[in-house]
């Protein structure tokens, strides 16, 4: 299946990886744990560069927030104490609902987000957390927010770069803020056909003080909801209020029809899981609506 | 009397249950053969064409290719590649490869080749120039006036009628159904559809085919139907019967995809044109359009009641698509009416269905056999008909219900392609599957006060019911073979095919139990054409009741050959001996016994007899399992997905021969029909070409979408069943579905009447009734 | 065909193979005659393939040979001690779980994996686990309850110890 490739190659270091990549000009892949690359027919892939022990797959601080390296599993992610700890949990979560224990054993945060599909689980907590990508080449490294890292199904900013790590700035402190994560598929065990990260801060008297949205297989790139955080921002948080986000929403998705879903119903879930997360979030600062 | 059965309804555990979880080589695929090529077919890019030109010279000419076949290279033999018993109902209108195609997917070609790398590649430089036909997608257009016809060629027959694309036909009625609606005080009338599903045995079709130091041509194959594939590769292959061996090792799933031939002849072909071992295993994406699938049906379904629910007349008319090639058209079909409108007593019934080409991937034989598309519509009818008359859903069924004692007369007029033969039912347990399984999801209080709403949540509960066969009446039959080895093992020889659902072990504890020996005495050697005498092959839950019937007759005469040298070693009269844990005693009086050991090797050394014998079997009638589903469900009004909470199954397999192994059945058979219900569909583009043909498109269910499963095994006496078996393999694949839809309706009020139901779906449905 | 060497110790058997760079280990298991990990669909999605790669379940149908090199392989072959079958194997026969028993290696090795991290699981982190591995014949009772049995034969038997 794979008889085109003819080399596989397993660099000391990033900058003999970046170096083959680039040597390569456009032949080779970054392999890390395999799971897209594997499945992928494409027929012009000449040889392999393994990435997968660069010592990439560290989980850190890194000043009051943390990084995490390129290669750094979905298991890794959701057993890792600190990511469960950070925003509630919400990219733990993520992480485990990507595909089966098999596939999260080997998949990594870089692949998951390298291949950039719309619907990428980990990509939208992420989005939601104001991180921050940092990729390589022979030149040099260069860093990126990870909104407007996309730049369509399965395209990104970093061409034939090498992503090296994330970094997840501290999220806003408080007293009263929550984060949720939210997923639907066809069954328990599909790629998203709508999936949330949301993150609320809230005043002492329920006016929001801050709040992120951030949608996955609603576009062709995951996305933020602005005119959805702005209608919110400085508001009591109600069920009415809530409405009104999530119906903001539904303007602001542009999602396709594919065997998944229809564009409707995607639109239509966006608003419904926007609405349960955020409603998830006011329940964690303890607020019963 | 079930008391005294040390063997027959125990749980024993598989007979080749450690060669699988210590994953020894068991399957089609696990050897390896010295210069074997790898066989890959070229499919059609198109869904209705002629082939104008094909240029297979660069193909041929690439290195470590051994052979490329196209039409011309083969005979010409109009052929069914449905197992099925011959002479075979189904449509001649198959060819091994022909000069047209006929749906996206069809065989263009085959190349055998050094490497699967290789074979890719020849396939890559076959050169096909299509001269594109317009294609027929839709199947009301199929029969419409200047459709294109699919089946133009002159020498296929056995099809109804060619040009209008009519596979088959089926009229049959009992009474008069015109004067029974005249009769009825309501008349309810519904039409549903049903889309295609498919089987995705874990186990692709994989077959290898090499000619032996004989000459013979040998097929390991994949499949459900040894013998009819032995048969059918020689016709179309125009080789001797005689020189075709088919061995059947462990399959990996079949559920009626396999009960096909289906690579055995081309794989045959390129053993013959390269004269080495050829395997041809289909990838997951070939399994989904390249195989077999579920004939997908319009039906409409009408039925008169009184007043009261007695039903005066029922009604099915069904417009069925068996895609480009009509394997198994008339006799799924046939079942639809056959299996599903008998299920309710009423004086007049009428069945009447066409089944038409399309230019689509091929239907054929799917575990149920066209009883869900038949139980989807009718137990939703039922439902409804039920509501309406303001009568418990139970209740409906209980007055209507096909009763102990009952002749079926429509099962009379619709046979396998010929006339059938009426059916009696001897043993009846679906009051008491109606009953166990009401009590067990707590029928009474759920289905008047269901569980409080949560806000977005809606709860309900649902029943349906459905019956099967348990083997073809009259066509489907079995021969068993047993020795007795010297040191009083046996081994046990049946052409039944073990395609994962226990029949080695089912059969082997019939033996045992006949013959009075424990069950580890019994080795089974099973789907060798060569050494296991015929069998017609793992389909319509035949295996327990035909081919154990068989095993059952054998066992008594061999065991009457034991007797007679006993009864000569002991000096004591055969009508005073018995067989019993593994010895002959005397049963009463003196104290005399010989362990079948002892006897085994006196019979071997010194009476210089080989104990040995085998008998036919089939029967002349098709006695039903029965099931009651009920299904507790939640609706979330918000997304519309319906989560099932908990399935109750109850089904009368007669006597299970193995309880557990009967369970895991039923078990499977409820998960393939929540797919089918819910999540499955094979979907096709503008072009016939199917667009979801993986498991990641295709959802099929994981153990995280299961619900709480409940099996009840009510046990009746079958007579004419050995032990009082009937079959369990295909009956509870008929009522999931109905049964959650049934408790979606409780929970909303909305029916639906379309699979499968997806969550946006009921949404649309929701807001089309006025809101959550 | 450029060609390239691996070492992996596999079912505690030390073993070099020589693969081309492209090979996916399923197909090198295979060639090498661990025919008890299949072929379900090369996409990673049955899991029919799983085998256990330092000690975790990955799918051998997405995974090149070539990073197995240096790590430690665990098939179904390698897992009964002669004829004493590990008690995940036991608990299958045991419960029924096994009907086909063409994804049984798979979920048997996943299960194995699973239960040295975690020796007392639900039944919904039990199902969690098994849902990485299809099976079209069991409807998945009977494998999730031989999961539990087996998890409980070995708390017991560490209990007796």
């Amino acid at each position: 299946m794979f008889d085109h490739i003819q080399a596989f190659h397993r660099p000391r270091n990033i900058q003999e990886a970046v170096r083959l990549i680039h040597d390569g000009e456009g032949a080779g892949r970054f392999l890390a744990g395999g799971t897209d690359l594997a499945v992928q027919a494409d027929r012009s892939v000449r040889f392999l560069v393994d990435i997968s022990k660069l010592g990439l797959n560290y989980i850190r601080p890194s000043g009051s927030g943390w990084v995490i390296g390129a290669t750094a599993t979905m298991a890794e992610l959701e057993k890792s104490p600190a990511i469960r700890a950070l925003a509630n949990g919400i990219l733990a979560q993520a992480a485990a609902l990507c595909g089966s224990v098999q596939n999260r054993n080997v998949a990594t945060l870089g692949g998951n987000l390298m291949n950039a599909s719309p619907a990428a689980d980990t990509a939208t907590p992420l989005l939601a957390l104001d991180a921050v990508v940092t990729f390589a080449d022979a030149q040099g490294q260069r860093t990126a927010a990870l909104a407007g890292f996309f730049s369509g199904p399965h395209g990104t900013a970093a061409g034939g770069m090498l992503l090296l790590e994330v970094e997840v700035p501290q999220p806003p402190a408080g007293a009263r803020v929550g984060w949720s994560f939210q997923k639907l598929g066809r069954t328990q065990s599909d790629i998203s056909l709508v999936n949330a990260a949301v993150g609320l801060g809230l005043e002492p008297d329920h006016r929001v003080k801050w709040v992120r949205i951030a949608l996955g297989a609603v576009a062709p790139t995951p996305m933020r909801a602005p005119n959805a955080e702005a209608l919110l921002v400085g508001r009591k948080l109600e069920p009415a209020i809530i409405d009104e986000a999530a119906a903001e929403v539904a303007r602001e998705v542009r999602p396709i029809s594919d065997v998944r879903a229809s564009a409707d119903y995607r639109r239509q879930m966006s608003a419904v899981l926007v609405k349960r997360a955020l409603r998830e979030c006011a329940r964690q600062t303890g607020y019963a609506l | 009397m079930s008391s005294e059965r040390s063997i027959v309804g125990k749980n024993f555990k598989k007979v080749d249950g450690v060669k699988l979880v210590t994953g020894r080589p068991a399957f089609t695929d696990d050897i390896h053969l010295q210069g074997m090529l790898i066989g890959k077919i070229l499919p059609s890019t198109r869904a209705h064409a002629r082939i104008k030109n094909i240029d297979t010279s660069k193909a041929k000419a690439l290195p470590g290719v051994h052979a490329v076949l196209t039409y011309r290279d083969v005979p010409r033999v109009p052929h069914t590649t449905a197992g099925q018993a011959w002479p075979e109902p189904s449509p001649k209108d198959t060819y091994l490869l022909d000069s047209k195609v006929r749906f996206v997917g069809d065989r263009v070609a085959a190349v055998a080749a050094e490497s699967r790398a290789i074979a890719e590649e020849a396939l890559r430089l076959i050169e096909v120039e299509y001269e594109d036909l317009p294609p027929v997608l839709e199947i009301e257009q199929a029969m419409a006036p200047g459709a294109p016809v699919i089946h133009d060629e002159p020498d296929s027959t056995g099809i109804h009628d060619a040009s209008r694309n009519i596979a088959g036909h089926i009229f049959k009625e009992i009474g008069s159904v015109d004067r029974g609606f005249r009769e009825a005080d309501y008349i309810f009338e519904r039409e549903f559809r049903t889309q295609r599903q498919q089987h995705c045995p874990i186990e692709p079709h994989v077959t290898i085919s090499w000619l032996d130091p004989d000459n013979r041509l040998v097929i390991r194959t994949s499949t459900q139907v040894p013998y009819h594939a032995r048969r059918q590769v020689a016709q179309i292959l125009q080789i001797p019967l005689q020189r075709v061996h088919v061995v059947k090792p462990r399959i990996g799933g079949g559920f009626g995809g396999k009960q096909e031939m289906l690579l055995e002849d081309i794989c045959g072909a390129l053993a013959l044109a390269t004269r080495r071992p050829v395997k041809i295993e289909y990838t997951r994406e070939e399994e989904f359009y390249m195989a077999r699938s579920r004939h997908p049906q319009i039906l409409r379904m009408k039925m008169g009641v009184k007043r009261d629910g007695e039903i005066v007349a029922s009604q099915l008319v069904v417009l069925a698509t068996t895609g480009a090639y009509g394997s198994h058209a008339t006799t799924v079909q046939g079942n639809t009416g056959s299996k599903v409108l008998p299920l309710y007593r009423a004086p007049n019934m009428r069945f009447e269905c066409h089944v038409v080409y399309t230019n689509a991937p091929v239907a054929g034989a799917f575990r149920g056999y066209g009883c869900p598309q038949g139980f989807f519509a009718q137990e939703s009818l039922v439902d409804e008909i039920a509501h309406e008359l303001k009568m418990d859903p139970i209740e409906f069924r209980r007055k209507n219900m096909i009763r102990l004692g009952d002749v079926d007369e429509l099962s009379a007029e619709l046979g396998e392609g010929r006339r059938g033969l009426p059916r009696r039912i001897r043993s009846c347990g679906l009051p008491e599957c109606l009953e166990q399984g009401a009590a067990a999801i707590d029928w009474e209080r759920k289905r008047k006060a269901p569980p409080a709403s949560n806000g977005h949540l809606r709860r309900g509960v649902g029943v349906a019911c459905s019956m099967q066969g348990s083997g073809i009446a009259g066509i489907d039959w079995a021969c068993a073979m047993i020795k007795l080895n010297e040191d009083g093992s046996f081994h046990l020889l049946v052409g039944a095919s073990d395609v994962g659902a226990g029949a080695d072990t089912v059969l082997a504890q019939i033996a045992a139990e006949t013959l009075g020996v424990s069950l580890d005495k019994i080795t089974v050697t099973s789907g060798d054409t060569d050494i296991t005498p015929f069998d017609v092959g793992a389909y319509a839950s035949s295996t327990t009741i035909i081919s154990g019937g068989a095993v059952k007759k054998t066992a008594e005469k061999v065991r009457d050959h034991i007797v007679k040298l006993a009864s000569k070693m002991l000096n004591v009269p055969p009508d005073n001996l018995i067989c019993r844990d593994n010895h002959v005693v005397a049963k009463c009086g003196c104290d005399k016994s010989v362990t079948i050991a002892d006897l085994a090797m006196h019979a071997t050394y010194r009476e210089k007899l080989q104990i040995i014998d085998s008998a036919s079997h089939f029967i002349t009638d098709s006695p039903p399992p029965f099931c009651a589903q009920f299904a507790d469900v939640e609706v979330d009004t918000e997304t519309g997905e319906i989560r099932v909470l908990h399935l109750v199954t109850a089904v009368d397999c007669g006597v299970p021969i193995n309880p557990r192994q009967a369970e895991g059945q039923a078990e499977g058979a409820v998960a393939q029909s929540l797919g089918y219900g819910f999540t499955e569909e094979m979907v096709l583009d503008g072009q016939g070409r199917m667009i979801n043909p993986s498991f990641l498109d295709y959802k099929i269910l994981s153990s995280k979408d299961m619900p709480k499963l409940t099996t009840i095994l009510v046990e009746t006496e079958e007579p004419l069943g050995p032990y009082g078996a009937k079959s369990i393999g295909e009956v509870a694949i008929n009522t999931a579905t109905p049964a959650v839809l049934n408790a979606v309706f409780h929970a909303t009020g909305i029916r639906f009447t379309k699979l499968p139901v997806r969550p946006e779906d009921v949404l649309r449905a929701l807001s089309a009734k006025g809101g959550a | 065909m450029n060609t390239i060497e691996i070492g992996v110790k596999i079912n505690g058997e030390s073993k070099r193979w020589r693969i081309a760079p492209g090979d996916l280990l399923l197909d090198v298991l295979r060639r090498e005659g661990y025919y008890g990990v299949k072929r379900g669909c090369e996409s990673g999605e049955c899991g029919a393939c799983t085998v256990l790669l330092d000690g975790k379940a990955i799918n051998s149908c997405v995974m090149f040979a070539a990073q197995a090199d240096g790590c430690e392989l665990l098939t179904i072959e390698g897992l009964a001690q002669g004829d004493t079958l590990d008690p995940i194997q036991d608990a299958f026969l045991e419960c029924g779980a096994v009907q086909c028993g063409y994804c049984t290696p798979g979920m048997i090795l996943n299960a194995k994996a699973f239960l040295a991290q975690q020796p007392d699981p639900s039944e919904d982190e039990v199902r969690d686990m098994l849902a990485g591995n299809l099976c079209r014949c069991t409807g998945y009772l009977k494998p999730v309850e031989a999961v539990l049995a087996a998890a409980e034969a070995c708390r017991q038997k560490a209990k007796d110890r």
